[in-house]
C-alpha cells in the first residue's frame, strides 16, 4: 500500500502565469511518455519480475514517477492559476477550458486523452526492461524539448531535475536487465 | 579493430543481440542539497543538458 | 506561530534529505550487498527522521499516520502545490 506524504519531491516554482507553457507541459502530464505512463507501466510490470532486485526497483521507480506526476501537475496548476476563459482561449487552451475549466486532466499537449495503450506489460522481464529503458530516453528527450520552450528559471530548474532522474532511472533499469539476464543464465533459460 | 567491431566478435564476454549497461560502483556522493539541485546524489551520473542556441542538441 | 519562510526553509531541507535517501535506495535495489551505500543510507535516514519529527511538531503532520493535535491538523493549507518555495 501507499501513504501520501504532504510535500513535493522537488520545490517547483514558476515566475508567473504562462498558459502557453502550461499547454506544452501536458505532454508530461498525460502524453505517451508522461510521468503517468511511467508510473502505471512500472507498477503494472513489477508483478512478473523474477528477482527481488527488479521487484523492488520497479516498485520504487514507479512510486517516484507518481511524485513526478505531482510535480508536473503543480507546474501546470501554478502556470494557469487565475487565468480567465478568454486568456485560456487565446493560449490554445479553449478546448481544454470547455471540458475542464481550470482543472487538470490527463491529456497530452494537443488535448489527446491518456490511454493505457501507451504502455506495455508483456510478461517477459527482458522485454519489459528494454521498454522501460526506451521510455526513460523518450521522457528525457521530451524534457529537453520542454526546456527549450521556456525562459522561466523556476520551470527550467524543475524540468532539469526531472530530466536528470530519467538518466538515473535508465542506469538502474540497465542494471536490472543485467541482473535478470544473469538470473536466467544460472537457470539455463535463454531469451 | 574498432571497439564496436571487437564487441561484434563477442569479445569482452559480451554476446551478440544483447544490450549491456555497466554496473555502477559506489564512490563519492554529493551532499543532500547539491543532490536535490542536480537531480542525483551520484556525480558520475550527473549529465546536465546544455541547449545550443535554445535548440535541443542531438 | 512560526513564519512561512522558516516553514519553507525546513521543508526544503527535508526534501534534500529525503531525495538523497531515495537516490541511494534505488542504488541499493540493484546493489543490496554494498555496505558503504547502506551505511550512508542509514545515516541519512536517521537525520531525515529527526528533522521530520521537528517539522511535524512545529508545522503539522506530513502523513495521515503522524500524530495530530486537536483539531486534526493534517488537512491544513498550504498543500504542496500551493507553496511558493
Amino acid at each position: 500500500m501507499w501513504f501520501y506524504e504532504k510535500k513535493l519531491q522537488y520545490p517547483a516554482n514558476v515566475r508567473g502565469c504562462d498558459l502557453g507553457m502550461a499547454k506544452y507541459l501536458f505532454a508530461q502530464y498525460g502524453g505517451p511518455d508522461s510521468e503517468l505512463s511511467a508510473a502505471v507501466r512500472y507498477l503494472t510490470q513489477r508483478y512478473t519480475m523474477p528477482i527481488p532486485q527488479a521487484k523492488a526497483l520497479l516498485t520504487d521507480i514507479g512510486t517516484e514517477e507518481m511524485a513526478h506526476w505531482e510535480i508536473i501537475g503543480t507546474l501546470i496548476y501554478k502556470l494557469t492559476d487565475g487565468a480567465t476563459p478568454e486568456q485560456m482561449r487565446q493560449a490554445g487552451l479553449g478546448d481544454h477550458f470547455a471540458q475542464h475549466d481550470n482543472a487538470l486532466y490527463p491529456h497530452d499537449a494537443a488535448g489527446v486523452p491518456w490511454t493505457a495503450a501507451y504502455i506495455q506489460a508483456t510478461g517477459d522481464p527482458i522485454t519489459d526492461l528494454h521498454e522501460n529503458m526506451a521510455a526513460e530516453q523518450k521522457a528525457r528527450t521530451t524534457y529537453e524539448h520542454l526546456i527549450s520552450l521556456t525562459d522561466d528559471d523556476g520551470v527550467i530548474a524543475t524540468l532539469s531535475f526531472l530530466r536528470e532522474r530519467e538518466v538515473v532511472h535508465f542506469q538502474r533499469f540497465g542494471e536490472a536487465l543485467m541482473l535478470v539476464r544473469e538470473h536466467y543464465q544460472h537457470k539455463h533459460i535463454f531469451y | 579493430m574498432t571497439r564496436s567491431e571487437s564487441m561484434s566478435k563477442g569479445h569482452d564476454g559480451m554476446r551478440l543481440a544483447e544490450a549491456y549497461i555497466p554496473m555502477q560502483t559506489f564512490g563519492e556522493t554529493f551532499d543532500p542539497r547539491t543532490a536535490l539541485m542536480y537531480g542525483t546524489i551520484f556525480p558520475e551520473l550527473y549529465r546536465p543538458y546544455r541547449p545550443k542556441h535554445g535548440k535541443p542538441h542531438k | 506561530m512560526h513564519d512561512y519562510a522558516s516553514m519553507v526553509e525546513m521543508l526544503r531541507e527535508i526534501q534534500a534529505l529525503e531525495f538523497a535517501v531515495y537516490d541511494l535506495a534505488l542504488f541499493l535495489d540493484t546493489h543490496p550487498c554494498d555496505k558503504r551505500a547502506l551505511e550512508d543510507h542509514t545515516k541519512l535516514v536517521h537525520r531525515l527522521n529527526q528533522l521530520r519529527k521537528v517539522f511535524e511538531d512545529r508545522y503539522g503532520p506530513l502523513r495521515l499516520d503522524s500524530q495530530s493535535p486537536y483539531p486534526y491538523r493534517y488537512i491544513n493549507d498550504p498543500w504542496p502545490w500551493e507553496i511558493h518555495y
